[in-house]
């Protein structure tokens, strides 16, 4: 990006103000966690079938080193899918913006791989690829990938007229034009797309446990579910939720120091 | 230096598009000041935008130094009708804008665009983003951005369309200033009548649907101009026929 944002105008990550927006959002869970335990307690449901609250914190708390191993597995497998979609979409998002004709030829084929269910490719893609980490990179890719072109797409179509017209005065080709105009104008859309991403990918990366791994959190969910260990399972669960929030957290805590100017003015984040 | 040789412009749509302008001639001297009035929708933007070679003409020639244009060009700059800044960048990034995309910035250009944005009344103004800053303000840093190119055509759209009117009479004075310091043909549309007569050498009017050139007006007023010009009898002559040119045959269809 050569135009460098703003100073510090607004902006600003205060630890506070910071801890003043989530406590809403805490006390919600907090009050949900109390509900639950209770009415688990109340009508004395069994633990196999739906553990208290406080019987998944004390299995979180006995199992932690197992936890944290296989949460690590599954993290590696996030990361390495969201980069990958990052790394794909924004030049596919590119060269989709760039004529109509491309983008004619190009979206059905991502609306297919889109309608195709993830759970259905993984096994093939196991037996064609091997039982290693490649099939559970794509499978999270094959989730994540298509808001974020989608939201670059739009946000590159979506450069007003005016400041085309102002970088044609100026003379700018048509990469100048892409990268100088478009490309930094689309910056709240791309964000936009890489929340969603980075929530999509923690999914993708549990679709593709499921059907073949030795090891992460979905594996974990599985093998335990197998021989009752239903606190163990929620645990994992739990696991993957603080995961996909942490995810989610980087991106906007990226955007926010790195694009001041974006987080102000963001545009509706686009559908999935 | 500027030469319309019986241009036409005429858009594709449906029912044969819209024609926009038709059998426009005009002649524009090196550091002349013309100002172009006309109802709305006569075609006086896209006027601006042949010269500036945003669009090719349909008939006829658009000539700069007797070179047809044929694109965009270094000597010209644009003021468009909105102010057109970039949401990302701060008021001094935009104003240097058009001349680092053309790699035409040097160690000097920050210091230059710090001195127009002072005239500009903009000091302090420099590290703020566009909105934080109100419609007329990111008009003047428009003004500095297009003024900052040095051109020696300058293309103004409506630029004090947005002001209050008084920014907008001091912008004019300020205008003339600058321009009178430099080498440098305005091309100048505006809908206010006292302000083309207050600017410009000569004055265009426009006959609307599809843009001609009803008749052109010469102002000898003397340089240089300020607003006691006003109430002088030249200044109300070339006002009131200009103001019969435009609202001419309305008022007689009336009578
Ligand atoms: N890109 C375009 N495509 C089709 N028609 C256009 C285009 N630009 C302008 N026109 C048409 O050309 C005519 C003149 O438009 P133009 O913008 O030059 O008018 P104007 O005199 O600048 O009006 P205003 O004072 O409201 O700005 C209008 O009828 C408009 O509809
Ligand atoms: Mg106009």
């Amino acid at each position: 990006m050569q135009e460098r944002p703003a100073g510090p105008a607004g902006g600003g990550f205060r630890l506070p103000a910071a801890l003043r927006g989530a406590a809403p959002g805490l006390l919600a869970v907090i009050l949900l966690f109390l509900i639950w335990e209770a009415v688990c307690r109340l009508f004395g449901i069994r633990e196999f079938l739906l553990p208290t609250p406080s019987a998944i914190f004390s299995a979180s708390i006995a199992a932690w080193p197992l936890l944290l191993w296989h949460a690590w597995a599954t993290f590696l497998t996030v990361l390495w899918g969201f980069f990958a979609s990052v790394a794909i979409s924004l030049p596919l998002a590119m060269l989709i913006a760039s004529s109509p004709a491309v983008s004619a030829a190009i979206y059905p084929l991502l609306v297919i791989t889109q309608s195709i269910p993830k759970v259905a490719l993984a096994p093939i893609l196991i037996i064609a690829l091997g039982a290693n980490e490649l099939p559970r990179i794509i499978v999270t890719f094959l989730v994540a990938f298509f808001p974020l072109v989608v939201g670059t797409v739009a946000g590159l179509l979506a450069t007003p007229p005016e400041l085309i017209e102002l970088g044609r005065a100026c003379r700018a080709g048509r990469m100048q034009e892409l990268l100088r105009i478009r490309l930094p104008f689309a910056i709240p859309f791309v964000f936009g797309g890489l929340k969603v991403a980075a929530a999509l990918a923690v999914v993708g990366a549990v679709v593709a446990e499921f059907v073949g791994a030795d090891a992460g959190l979905g594996y974990l969910i599985q093998t335990s579910m197998a021989f009752f260990r239903t606190p163990l399972a929620f645990a994992a669960v739990v696991a993957l939720a603080i995961m996909g929030i942490l995810m989610f957290q980087a991106v906007s805590l990226t955007e926010r120091l790195l694009f001041p100017w974006s987080s102000g003015a963001e545009p509706p984040a686009p559908g999935i | 230096m500027i030469r319309l040789e019986r241009v036409g412009k005429t858009f594709p749509g449906r029912e044969g598009g819209v024609e926009a302008l038709r059998e426009v001639s005009l002649r524009v001297a090196p550091g002349e000041f013309v100002a172009i009035v006309g109802a709305s929708g006569c075609g006086k933007s896209t006027l601006l935008r042949l010269v500036a070679g945003l669009v090719p003409p349909s008939a006829g020639r658009v000539l700069l130094d007797s070179v047809p244009v044929e694109g965009p060009r270094a000597e010209t700059a644009m003021v468009f009708q909105a102010p057109t800044l970039l949401p990302w960048a701060d008021v001094l990034r935009n104003v240097t804008f058009p001349l680092r995309l053309m790699k035409r910035a040097g160690p000097a250009t920050e210091d230059r665009a710090r001195g127009l944005l002072a005239t500009a009344g903009l000091s302090g103004f420099e590290h703020r983003l566009p909105r934080e800053l109100s419609g007329g303000m990111q008009q003047r840093v428009a003004i500095c951005r297009a003024l900052l190119q040095e051109p020696r055509v300058l293309l103004m759209d409506e630029p004090f369309g947005a002001l209050d009117a008084l920014t907008r009479e001091e912008m004019s004075l300020e205008l003339l200033r600058i321009w009178q310091g430099r080498q440098m043909a305005v091309l100048f549309v505006t809908h206010s009548i006292p302000e083309a007569v207050l600017l410009a050498d000569r004055v265009v009017v426009m006959s609307p649907r599809p843009g001609r050139v009803a008749d052109i007006i010469e102002v000898g007023l003397p340089r240089p101009r300020g607003f006691e010009q006003e109430g002088s009898d030249t200044f109300q002559h070339c006002a009131r026929r200009i103001r019969a040119l435009i609202y001419g045959d309305r008022l007689s269809r009336a009578a």
